[in-house]
């Protein structure tokens, strides 16, 4: 049988990317249950990397950090969009600026940001305690209450952008019949945004929180570059973790066992979405 | 785009409300500041001197600017060098993976053949992996093929970022294309390869450079994968380079701030000058489903 030229197209792209994830996910399942030997220990891996108290203080960390992150990036990235909606002089020299934080290196975020947030010479401690908003400067990098908010706003400040742009697109992809009909029924603005467009990109915006969890689940650049998890644990976030047992205590078993935990819950998350977005009504698929 | 023109006469109640002007001003204002204020930020602080830097309380503009830390950057540490390393390493990663996805997305196209959507969701599931979950094998399989610090190391995994999503958004590029060019092309006896080359992709270049745009871009500021592949100072990227500088004890928050110009500016243009079909491309998927 003559094989399908089609899939003679497809298949190099699909081995390099079974080479490079489909093998080193299996593999993981493999380390996750032997020793350095390479013995077959069962399930004393993932045993000794649930036992410190560690683990679950990551764990909850990586909750409050994407949880916090995405509902900021939502909401300010809808807002922005609609603001970006209206069609006003500069809007588009206004649009591409927008998308810069987005578009720089996520290093860059955290060194410019960490350098504002420096506790003495830090710009948004002079400017909070210039206006009276804050009484003395707060050690925001070093304080245990401080450190998660903080890092959570860079985040916010680095990926609104995509939501606005992605929401923007869903927004000028609504049919004007819908304004008209609006209009017709004597709508004004505001009810405008909530009973037209906020229904007409809950799809948008049902993909996009997706990538923004994958992409919260996957940021270990902020986080990493400016405490690298501290102080005392207060910023660890699962993938962090998985990264200091492997690289830095060389524990690559016990870091594999963590990191199949890790791959499980973040696909079931995928599969819930996927579910979720299939049952969308009005999918053109 | 499709607003009416404001002449155009139009019923009085049907007229589109939106916000009012001091609103939207206000709006962009604050937008333009949170998103444009670190810059400003950066670039004024990569001009202080020491002493400017660490005054208490800090001073907005320098009395003295200087050039010393972009000097120190660019003269005296190893940022060039990073910088040839991340552009090696971005080209080839941009540039394998673009020829890969360009062979896929026509497979996807324009043929059908037994699991072709569950391959394209496999690939749409390889854009969702959570990357810190892979790290350990990544790292121990490119330990035993011997590519552990070397460009072809870094090139080849970073694939795994860019290969998924440039294969998605070609395809649906690709699909736009009349099939009817191609059907007159196969009658005068083109080869699909030949199709290919003369037809699709002159026709897709628009979605060429938004691929090209965005793999270079993610590869470019990738941070994750270069600090655990590429120790060795022969192979290391930019936002390690960044990183160090950045870690040490005494941290030089001037020369910081200048090694982070240095890295924002090339992308930054690279975006300005792209933005358009960058912004295209990436949404056209987002909206058309």
């Amino acid at each position: 049988m003559r094989p399908n030229p089609g899939l003679l197209f497809v298949l190099p792209a699909l081995i390099v990317l079974f080479m490079l994830i489909a093998y080193p996910v299996a593999y993981t399942g493999i380390l996750s249950v032997t020793n350095e030997q390479g013995q077959f220990t069962g399930l004393q891996n993932f045993a000794d990397v649930l036992r410190p108290r560690v683990t679950t203080q990551a764990l909850w960390n990586t909750l409050w950090w994407v949880g916090g992150s995405i509902v900021f990036q939502v909401l300010l990235g809808v807002a922005t969009a609609v603001l970006l909606n209206q069609t006003f002089p500069g809007r588009a020299i206004i649009r591409s600026v927008a998308l810069i934080p987005w578009i720089i290196p996520g290093i860059v975020a955290a060194t410019t940001w960490a350098w504002m947030f420096h506790t003495e010479f830090g710009i948004i401690n002079y400017m909070l305690t210039g206006v009276g908003v804050l009484p003395e400067p707060i050690g925001w990098l070093t304080g245990g209450q401080t450190v998660m908010p903080a890092m959570i706003a860079i985040n916010v400040w680095k990926l609104f952008p995509f939501v606005a742009i992605m929401v923007l697109a869903g927004l000028q992809a609504i049919p004007q019949e819908l304004y008209e009909a609006a209009r017709v029924d004597g709508a004004n603005y505001w009810e405008e945004v909530r009973h037209v467009m906020l229904p007409q990109i809950r799809p948008v915006i049902v993909a996009v929180t997706l990538l923004l969890v994958i992409w919260g689940l996957n940021a270990i650049t902020i986080i990493y570059a400016i405490t690298r998890g501290g102080p005392a644990n207060r910023t660890l976030i699962t993938p962090i973790q998985i990264f200091r047992l492997a690289f830095e205590n060389v524990e690559f078993n016990q870091a594999a066992a963590l990191s199949v935990m890790f791959f499980g819950v973040v696909m079931l998350i995928v599969l819930v979405y996927i579910k979720a977005l299939a049952n969308q009504p009005g999918d053109n698929q | 785009m499709t607003a009416a023109p404001a002449t155009a006469p139009s019923p009085r109640g049907l007229r589109r409300p939106g916000l009012g002007l001091p609103l939207i001003l206000v709006g962009c204002a604050a937008l333009m500041f949170v998103c444009l204020f670190p810059f400003l930020w950066m670039g004024l602080s990569s001009i202080k001197q020491l002493q400017e830097l660490y005054t208490i309380p800090p001073r907005w503009w320098p009395d003295h600017p200087t050039l010393a830390n972009y000097y120190k950057v660019l003269f005296q540490s190893r940022i060039p060098r990073y910088f040839l390393n991340s552009i090696i390493i971005s080209v080839g990663s941009t540039g394998l993976a673009l020829i890969l996805a360009i062979f896929a997305a026509n497979g996807f196209a324009r043929f059908r053949f037994k699991g072709r959507s569950f391959l394209q969701a496999c690939i749409l599931v390889g854009q969702l992996l959570p990357t810190a979950a892979i790290i350990v094998p990544l790292f121990i399989t490119l330990r035993v093929l011997g590519l552990v610090n070397t460009y072809w190391g870094l090139i080849l995994v970073y694939m795994i970022i860019t290969l998924p999503l440039s294969v998605w958004m070609l395809t649906s590029y690709f699909k736009a294309i009349p099939i009817e060019l191609e059907e007159a092309a196969i009658i005068d006896g083109a080869s699909r390869v030949g199709i290919l080359f003369r037809i699709t992709l002159p026709l897709s270049l628009p979605g060429i450079v938004a691929v090209l745009v965005y793999a270079f871009i993610t590869t470019w500021n990738e941070f994750v994968f270069a600090l655990c592949f590429a120790t060795d100072s022969s192979v290391k990227t930019l936002p390690i380079g960044l990183a160090e500088f950045s870690t040490e004890f005494n941290t030089d928050w001037g020369a910081v701030m200048a090694a982070s110009m240095v890295m924002t500016v090339p992308i930054a243009l690279v975006f300005l000058v792209f933005q358009k079909l960058f912004v295209g491309g990436l949404t056209a998927g987002a909206t058309k489903g």
